[in-house]
C-alpha cells in the first residue's frame, strides 16, 4: 500500500513536529521555567544544581575527624596526577603502628573534575563541592591540603 | 481620524500645490526611499532582538538583558560594533563581485518591499502583477548568495552557496503553488484586490482545508527559501563555519544578516496578505456590528500584528526543529511538498470553479 | 528629452554594456554575472514599456532559471580565481563577422518595416486575465494549440529526465554488492 504509507508518513511527521512545538511553546509561555542565574547580582541566593562539580573537598565532622585511610586509591585513579598523598605512621595506644595520612595534597589547577577519584575512594572520604569562585592571584594558592591541621581518622575506619 | 492614508494624502496634496509635478514626484521618491531605509534599520534591530529573546525563552534562558532595560538596546550596540569593525576582503577573492554581493542581496530585499500594502491605501506600488512580481524578484536573491559564495574563493563558501542555490530553486516551486491557490480563488494577482477579496473573512477561514494546507506549505517553503533553520544548510555552522558569508566581516556581513531578516519580514508580510487578509480587520461574514467594532483597530496594526505573528511562528520553528540533511531536504520538497501542493491546487481549482468557498 | 527617454537610454546602456562585458570578460563567473545584468536590463525595459507580466516572466525564466543554471554549471566545472585563455585570432574574427551579419540582418528588417516610427493602432492591453484568456482560448486568435504543444514537449522532457536519472533496480543491487566487496 504505497498511498497508505505515504499518508501515514506525512501524518507521523506532522504530529511529531507539533509535539516538539508544544514543548517549546510551553517553555516560551512559562517564565517560571527559566533556569538562568544572574550570577554576580544574586550571589547570595544562588541556586546550583546538585550534581555541580567545582572542586574536591574532604569533609570533616565536628570532632575534626575524616574518613580517609590513606590507601592512595584516588591517587592511582587520577589521570592527571592531581592528588598526592603523604602518609605517616601513628602509634596506637596498644603500641602498634598504624598508617594514616599526613597531607592530602590536591592541585586544583591540574584537576579536570572528572570525578574518578570520588568513585575510586573505598571509604567515601572525598566528595565534589559546588564551589566555583576559584580565581586567585597566585598559582601556588591552588595547591591545597585537604585534611585540616590536627585532624585524625575516625574510629572504626580501616 | 488620523490614519496613514490621510497623512500620505495631505503630504501629496501639499507637495503638488507647492511644486511642479516633476519636482513633487522626485521629492516623493526621496521620501519613500528614506522611509524604506528607516524601516529596514528599525526592522533589523527589532527582529534580531526579538529572535534572541524568543530563542532565550524557548531554551529557558533570559537572553540579552544588560544593555538598556531588559536588553532592548543590545542590537543597537551590536550594530555599532559591526560598523566599527574592519571590512576585510580576502586576497584571493574576486574583489569586485565580493563587494557587490551584499548589495545585490540588499537591493533585492528593497525591491520586494514595493508591492506590500502596509495599511489601507498605504502601498508604494500597487503593481497589477503583485504576487508574481514578488516571486520573480525573490528568485533574484539566490544570485547574491551564489555571487558571495564564488567570489570568496573559499571551499566552505562555495559549498554553502551551492546548497543554498539548490534549496531556493527547489522550494520556490511549492511556495509558488501555495501562492497560486490564493490567486485561483481571488482571480487576481494584484495585492490590493487580493486584500479586498477578504473583506468578508480571511482566505484561511473561507477556503476550507485546502487553503489551510496551502498555508502550511507556504510557511514551510518560505522558511526554506529564507535559509532559516531547520533549513539552514547554507550556513550550517557545525559543517560549513558560516556558509556563503564565511569570509565577510564588519558591515558587509551585517548587510547579509540584515537582508536575511528583511526577507523574513517580507515573506511573512506576503503570507499575511494572502492568507490572513493583509491590513483587513477580522471580519466574519455578515455580522455587521462585529465587523464595525473590528474596524476601529487601525489597519496598520492589523497588518503588523499578523506579520509579526507569522514571524514568531517561523522563529518558533527555528528553535524547535533540528537541521535537515541535504538529501532529506530535497526529499521533503520533491517527494512530499510538491505532489501535495499540486494535488492541493487541483482541489482549490475545483472549489473555486464550483463556488464552494464562502 | 524627458525623463522617460533618459531612462530608456540608461536601460539600453545597461543592456549593451552588460552584453559587451559578458563576451569580453576573462573571468567566467564575471561573464555570467554581466549576462545576468544584461538580462535584468531587458526586464527593466519591459517594465519601462509597462508590460509587467512579460517583465516578471523574463526575470523568472532567464534570471532565476537560466542564469542560475549557468552559474551552477560553472560551480561544478571551474575553479574559483582562474582566468580563461584569451581566444584565438580566428575565433575573434569569426565572432566579429557573426555579430556584424546579425546587426545587418536586424537593420534590414527594421528598415523593411518603416523603421521605428511604426506605432500600434490598437491600445496595448497587458491585463493578466486577458493574457490568460487569450492563452487558452480556442477562437481564431487563441493560443491553445501552441500552449498544449509546448506543455507536451515539457512533459516529455521531464519524463525523459526521470528515466535518465532513475537507475534500474538490479543495478542498484549490484552496485551495493560491489561496494560491500570493495570495502
Amino acid at each position: 500500500m504505497f498511498l497508505k504509507d505515504y499518508i501515514s508518513d506525512v501524518y507521523n511527521g506532522v504530529t511529531s513536529l507539533l509535539k516538539g512545538m508544544r514543548k517549546t511553546g510551553y517553555y516560551f509561555t512559562h517564565s517560571k521555567e527559566i533556569i538562568t542565574e544572574q550570577y554576580p547580582d544574586n550571589r547570595a541566593t544562588l541556586k546550583l544544581a546538585d550534581r555541580f562539580k567545582g572542586e574536591v573537598v574532604m569533609p570533616h565532622d565536628q570532632n575534626n575527624e575524616h574518613t580517609c585511610t590513606g590507601c592512595t586509591a584516588c591517587e592511582l585513579a587520577c589521570p592527571n596526577g592531581t592528588i598526592k598523598i603523604i602518609t605517616k605512621f601513628d602509634i596506637t595506644p596498644e603500641g602498634k603502628k598504624k598508617k594514616a595520612i599526613d597531607a592530602f595534597i590536591y592541585r586544583l589547577e591540574m584537576c579536570t573534575l572528572c570525578n574518578l577519584c570520588i568513585v575510586a575512594c573505598p571509604s567515601d572520604a572525598i566528595i565534589m563541592a559546588p564551589n566555583f569562585e576559584h580565581s586567585v592571584f597566585d598559582r601556588s594558592k591552588l595547591t591545597k591540603v585537604l585534611n585540616k591541621p590536627g585532624s585524625k581518622i575516625k574510629e572504626g575506619i580501616e | 481620524m488620523l490614519s496613514l492614508e490621510s497623512i500620505t494624502k495631505t503630504i501629496q496634496d501639499w507637495l503638488f500645490a507647492k511644486f511642479t509635478p516633476q519636482i513633487a514626484l522626485t521629492i516623493e521618491c526621496v521620501i519613500v526611499i528614506l522611509l524604506c531605509i528607516t524601516l529596514f534599520a528599525v526592522l533589523g534591530l527589532v527582529l534580531v532582538l526579538l529572535e534572541r529573546k524568543v530563542a532565550a525563552r524557548i531554551q529557558i534562558r533570559l537572553g540579552p538583558n544588560r544593555v538598556g532595560p531588559g536588553g532592548i538596546f543590545q542590537t543597537a550596540a551590536d550594530t555599532l560594533k559591526l560598523i566599527m569593525k574592519e571590512g576585510l576582503t580576502p586576497d584571493a577573492a574576486d574583489k569586485f563581485l565580493f563587494n557587490l554581493a551584499p548589495f545585490v542581496v540588499m537591493m533585492v530585499a528593497m525591491l520586494l518591499l514595493a508591492p506590500i500594502a502596509f495599511a489601507k491605501n498605504f502601498q508604494i506600488w500597487d503593481i497589477n502583477i503583485g504576487v508574481l512580481y514578488v516571486s520573480s524578484i525573490s528568485s533574484l536573491s539566490v544570485i547574491g548568495i551564489l555571487m558571495a559564495g564564488w567570489a570568496s574563493n573559499n571551499k566552505y563558501s562555495l559549498l554553502g552557496a551551492m546548497r543554498s542555490g539548490a534549496q531556493i530553486v527547489s522550494y520556490e516551486l511549492s511556495a509558488g503553488f501555495a501562492v497560486l491557490t490564493i490567486v485561483v480563488l481571488t482571480g487576481s494577482l494584484q495585492i490590493s484586490e487580493i486584500v479586498a477579496s477578504q473583506e468578508n473573512g480571511w482566505w484561511l477561514f473561507k477556503g476550507h482545508i485546502p487553503v489551510i494546507i496551502a498555508f502550511v506549505l507556504y510557511i514551510i517553503a518560505v522558511t526554506a527559501e529564507t535559509n532559516r533553520a531547520p533549513f539552514d544548510l547554507a550556513e550550517a555552522e557545525s559543517e560549513l563555519t558560516a556558509g556563503f558569508h564565511t569570509e565577510y566581516s564588519g558591515m558587509k556581513f551585517a548587510l547579509f544578516f540584515l537582508a536575511e531578516y528583511i526577507n523574513i519580514f517580507i515573506v511573512c508580510a506576503i503570507g499575511a496578505t494572502l492568507f490572513l487578509g493583509g491590513w483587513m480587520p477580522l471580519h466574519i461574514g455578515h455580522w455587521k456590528d462585529f465587523n464595525h467594532i473590528m474596524d476601529y483597530i487601525p489597519s496598520s496594526v492589523w497588518f503588523m500584528g499578523k506579520t509579526f505573528f507569522l514571524i514568531f511562528l517561523i522563529m518558533w520553528f527555528r528553535w524547535t526543529f533540528p537541521r535537515l540533511r541535504v538529501d532529506q531536504l530535497l526529499n521533503l520538497e520533491w517527494k512530499y511538498l510538491l505532489p501535495i501542493s499540486l494535488f492541493n491546487l487541483l482541489l482549490v481549482t475545483v472549489i473555486a470553479i464550483m463556488g464552494w468557498h464562502f | 528629452m524627458n525623463i522617460s527617454s533618459i531612462l530608456f537610454y540608461a536601460i539600453s546602456a545597461l543592456i549593451l554594456g552588460g552584453g559587451i562585458l559578458a563576451v569580453t570578460s576573462v573571468k567566467i563567473f564575471r561573464a555570467a554575472i554581466w549576462l545576468l545584468f544584461s538580462l535584468i536590463g531587458i526586464a527593466a525595459l519591459y517594465f519601462w514599456m509597462q508590460v509587467e507580466f512579460i517583465a516578471a516572466i523574463q526575470i523568472v525564466v532567464y534570471v532565476g532559471g537560466i542564469v542560475v543554471l549557468i552559474i551552477f554549471s560553472i560551480f561544478l566545472t571551474q575553479h574559483s580565481g582562474k582566468e580563461m585563455n584569451s581566444p584565438t585570432l580566428s575565433k575573434k574574427i569569426f565572432s566579429a563577422l557573426a555579430a556584424l551579419f546579425g546587426t545587418a540582418f536586424v537593420h534590414k528588417l527594421i528598415v523593411h518595416y518603416d523603421g521605428f516610427t511604426y506605432l500600434s493602432a490598437l491600445p496595448f492591453n497587458s491585463n493578466v486575465a486577458e493574457i490568460g484568456t487569450q492563452m487558452l482560448s480556442t477562437t481564431s486568435h487563441g493560443f491553445i494549440l501552441p500552449f498544449e504543444v509546448v506543455s507536451m514537449l515539457l512533459l516529455a522532457a521531464m519524463i525523459g529526465c526521470i528515466v535518465i536519472a532513475m537507475r534500474p533496480k538490479n543495478e542498484i543491487k549490484n552496485n551495493s554488492i560491489n561496494n560491500i566487496e570493495n570495502n
